[in-house]
């Protein structure tokens, strides 16, 4: 296929976290919250002239301060984070909103703080801890909404003076879908039998939402948009399709990898993927915006921490309708290595996305950053398509 | 250090001549006319409970039926190593309070396969027994007297473990085998081979689940609880514990959550909640609370007397399993009360001298948690106290008011927040880290064990940190690394060279029985 216009401009943001937007929107006197987790609401940080980046450390090498103060036990997407962080990468954020989500990513962030990390010369610098629910009910809203006005919108105000009036919510939530419509709709082209994005391209581009001030996005994303609207795809057939479940991927050479095998990543359930983390959230004036955002985050929250079993039933049940929905062939679950909630869950959903389902499922622990076991992983990628042609074959189809 | 020169131990004196590296000792140990005979009559008492355990065909059918049974023959032996060296006070605390969880965990388990639908299957009781997690605070069943709260983790897995070493091993390897990886810890990982293989005893009519301790703990509900639901029909609840839980804003939806955990027990069981016999138990909660707290005024003494595994095991089946529900415990508290005074006051030490006061952190290795027995009498090194046992200070509301009624929804929950283990392991890095300082202050301790269960990513997180500030503070931290109950990971004499590593090259120090520096019990129960 044709290169896309803009690809190389937003894989050029994703080389690091302190990247040419994040610079040009302090420059022009935002506001930059840090944040570590899907389960902060994402338009309560972008409110008036605060943004929010999602850290991430690309290119990831050596852990071993991290190591030291974590050991070598924590997953590696948190070691990764305070590595980058002690190294002085997160310098420029002006606050660090944390839930108390995966024990790990919390500990991270509470060496961050211990080691001073962040916002040695700003005195306005804050960092905040947010409990967020583990059941999704009407109780677990109250707490969700009384967290919010506690943890981000009360510090914003009175640390920064952010805007945080209802108005100001209903404008960050308008700005906040827009980004949404224009990645479901730059997705949905992945639901086509030859598919004229790769599943490569879209990860870059829906990762670039979560670690670049949105409203800097929203014009180069339109203008994909209109472009893969004209592209033709190659006429070369995938070999699989396949659904990848699992933790957060600030890697997307993992995605290339599982594509250079012949596996169309058709569909991304993951932390910070756009499957459920990029719908849009729809707002009634009947209710406060800020209820409706967190209402909408509780109730399709595909995170493992929830634990009700509606929640546990349910995530199994999102994978397998999205996996229906994109024509995946077969699931890859997937976890950073060590991570608790993720090692549980892909356990359990591999088991019933197989036996309850019907999906072929690979389920696999990687690296934070995928190079550094790129021939491990591509192996068994290569076995799992394989896989998927011989029941294919069996089943009387062509390969 | 103190050291009493006039500090004599009737009978053996190098501990060492007990172990031939066989499964069990080369002989009981001799403590003079007096207390062997004592020793020997609580070793007949424990054999009564098992006996009278066993008569029953019920539980020689559980014999057969679990795997996991076959654990429990070594009951005397474990409280064998609690004993080790021990005589007068210190020897009685360890029986009164160890035989009673003995005498306790019997009880449990003779509950369990009444209902149990593969061995006595009465389906009458079983209508009335709730299920809960292991590490749960049975605080919601406070209210419920004619209903059993039956902790079924505890003897398949917890208890099992304390009995021999190797009594994981079979059921992580099913858990990896079912796909979940060998990192996680291996505690909530048993508890789901044991699901997968299908060797829980069934009964209740529901089961209240918590996110006790842990990621791994939390997210291991979801396994046991798709084959409760689904294979056996059993409908669970997950019941919160907010993570954060000192926070005033986190304290009204653990309340309510109370309430529907409450409401869900009255709509299975069919039973209502009885705020009378609430109280009573809330009474009994707060009797447990002011013992525990005089019992460590007594440690902070130079003559502490109960401590090490025994008080934080008696403590987790009081405060937790217990939670004031049964009357049991307080006479028993009592007891153990008179015996630290009596102790306390004619100035017992367990060895000649006591050269180092130790607070015991992190999260115990299950199979070797005789250990801390074990460094009195080697190194002369006192366990004041260990983190499990630092939970609830605060007493809650006990005479039935209607305010209090309100107030005791909020208490149930903040003794749920401050379950063992994760009222340190949760809570922020100021619970686990800053309070540790506190408390050596307290105690007067000058030495941190730190129990670095490898998987607890919780304590873990923190290593760094510890280290850091231990050393700012002039206080000897000593890591003593373990898997908690997977002995091929960390053996016993591996986790206990950790320390004598630390005693030799960094302390200088040589022990005060060298016989038991090595202790060969890798073959033991």
């Amino acid at each position: 296929m044709k290169d896309l216009k803009h690809l190389i401009w937003f894989e050029n943001l994703l080389q690091t976290a302190n990247n040419a937007l994040v610079k040009e929107a302090k420059e022009a006197g935002g506001v930059c919250v840090a944040y570590t987790c899907e389960n902060v609401p994402e338009p309560l940080m972008n409110l008036d002239r605060a943004f929010s980046i999602r850290l991430f450390a690309p290119n990831t090498g050596s852990l071993d301060v991290a190591t030291y103060y974590m050991t070598a036990f924590l997953c590696e997407t948190s070691r990764a984070l305070l590595e980058r962080a002690i190294e002085g990468g997160f310098n420029f954020a002006d606050c660090v909103v944390s839930p108390d989500g995966c024990t790990m990513i919390n500990r991270c962030v509470e060496n961050m703080e211990l080691l001073h990390t962040m916002g040695r010369d700003n005195g306005r610098f804050f960092h905040e801890y947010m409990e967020i629910p583990l059941k999704a009910d009407e109780n677990g809203l109250a707490l969700y909404v009384l967290q919010c006005k506690n943890h981000v919108l009360a510090p914003l105000r009175e640390h920064y003076g952010v805007d945080i009036s209802d108005a100001s919510i209903r404008r960050a939530a308008a700005e906040h879908n827009r980004v949404c419509e224009l990645i479901r709709a730059i997705g949905e082209f992945r639901k086509e039998e030859n598919p004229r994005i790769t599943g490569y391209e879209f990860h870059v581009l829906t990762l670039a939402t979560y670690v670049c001030p949105k409203r800097l996005v929203i014009d180069r994303l339109a203008e994909t948009l209109e472009e893969l609207k004209a592209r033709e795809p190659d006429k070369k057939p995938w070999r699989a399709r396949v659904a990848l479940v699992g933790s957060e991927i600030d890697d997307s050479g993992l995605i290339k990898l599982i594509e250079e095998t012949g596996a169309y990543v058709c569909a991304d359930r993951f932390c910070f993927g756009s499957l459920p983390g990029r719908d849009p959230i729809a707002l009634t004036e009947e209710e406060d915006a800020l209820t409706q955002i967190c209402r909408q985050y509780m109730y399709r929250c595909q995170c493992p921490r929830m634990m009700n079993m509606e929640k546990v039933y349910g995530r199994k049940e999102y994978v397998s309708k999205i996996a229906r929905e994109y024509r995946a062939d077969g699931v890859i679950y997937e976890q950073v290595k060590f991570c608790d909630p993720w090692a549980y869950e892909r356990t359990l959903g591999a088991s019933m996305l197989r036996e309850d389902y019907g999906f072929p499922v690979l389920s696999i622990d990687r690296p934070y950053n995928a190079a550094a076991s790129s021939g491990q992983l591509r192996t068994r990628v290569q076995a799992f398509v394989e896989s998927i042609e011989i029941k294919r074959l069996k089943r009387g189809g062509a390969v | 250090m103190i050291r009493q020169e006039d500090w004599k131990r009737p009978g053996d004196q190098q501990l060492g001549v007990l172990f031939d590296g066989g499964k069990v000792r080369r002989r009981r140990e001799w403590r003079g006319v007096r207390d062997t005979l004592y020793d020997y009559g609580r070793w007949l008492y424990i054999m009564s409970i098992l006996a009278k355990f066993i008569v029953k065909p019920r539980n020689v059918k559980a014999m057969f039926r679990y795997r996991w049974m076959a654990n429990y023959l070594a009951v005397p032996h474990m409280v064998d190593k609690f004993t080790m060296g021990l005589r007068d006070e210190a020897l009685r605390i360890v029986h009164t309070s160890m035989d009673f969880v003995v005498f306790d965990v019997a009880k449990t388990m003779d509950n369990v396969f009444r209902g149990d639908r593969k061995t006595g299957n009465d389906e009458a009781y079983s209508a009335k027994c709730v299920l809960t997690d292991e590490n749960a605070m049975t605080a919601f069943m406070m209210g419920f007297p004619t209903v059993k709260a039956i902790l079924r983790e505890v003897p398949t897995m917890f208890v099992a473990n304390l009995l021999t070493q190797n009594s994981t091993t079979h059921y992580l390897d099913v858990a990896q085998q079912f796909g979940i990886p060998g990192d996680v810890c291996p505690m909530p990982e048993a508890e789901a081979g044991i699901s997968i293989e299908d060797d829980f005893p069934v009964l209740g009519t529901c089961a209240v689940q918590v996110n006790t301790t842990c990621d791994g703990s939390l997210m291991c509900n979801g396994i046991i609880a798709k084959r409760l639901e689904r294979e056996y029909g059993i409908p669970t609840f997950q019941l919160v514990a907010p993570m954060r839980h000192r926070e005033d804003d986190v304290q009204d939806y653990a309340a309510q959550d109370i309430r529907a955990a409450i409401a869900f027990i009255e709509e299975h069981t069919g039973e209502k909640w009885d705020w009378a016999n609430y109280f009573e138990c809330a009474k009994r909660v707060n009797e447990a609370t002011r013992t525990r707290l005089a019992w460590l005024d007594i440690n902070a003494t130079p003559y502490p007397q109960f401590v090490g595994a025994p008080f934080s095991l008696y403590n987790d089946t009081n405060y937790m399993g217990n939670c004031g529900r049964s009357p049991d415990f307080p006479p028993i508290d009592r007891k153990l009360l008179k015996y630290a005074e009596r102790g306390y006051a004619a100035k017992r030490m367990m060895a000649p001298e006591y050269r180092h006061r130790a607070i015991i952190w992190g999260v115990q290795p299950q199979y070797c948690i005789d250990m801390l027995n074990w460094m009195v009498h080697c190194w002369g090194i006192v366990p004041l106290t260990d983190m499990l046992s630092l939970v609830n200070t605060k007493l809650i509301a006990e005479e039935d008011t209607p305010e209090n009624r309100e107030q005791a929804y909020y208490d149930m929950a903040w003794l749920n927040e401050n379950m063992i283990m994760r009222n340190r392991t949760h809570g922020g890095y100021k619970v686990l880290v800053d309070e540790l300082w506190d408390f050596c202050g307290q105690l007067n301790a000058d030495m941190v064990i730190m129990w670095e269960h490898m998987s607890c990513k919780a304590l873990t997180g923190m290593h760094g940190q510890f280290e850091e500030q231990a050393r700012a503070r002039g206080i000897h931290l000593v890591w003593v690394c373990h898997d908690l109950c997977d002995p091929r990971v960390y053996t016993r004499q591996a986790i206990r060279d950790q320390l004598n590593a630390y005693m030799r090259t960094v302390m200088r120090e040589e022990p005060l029985d060298p016989s038991i520096e090595v202790l060969p019990d890798e073959n033991a129960w």
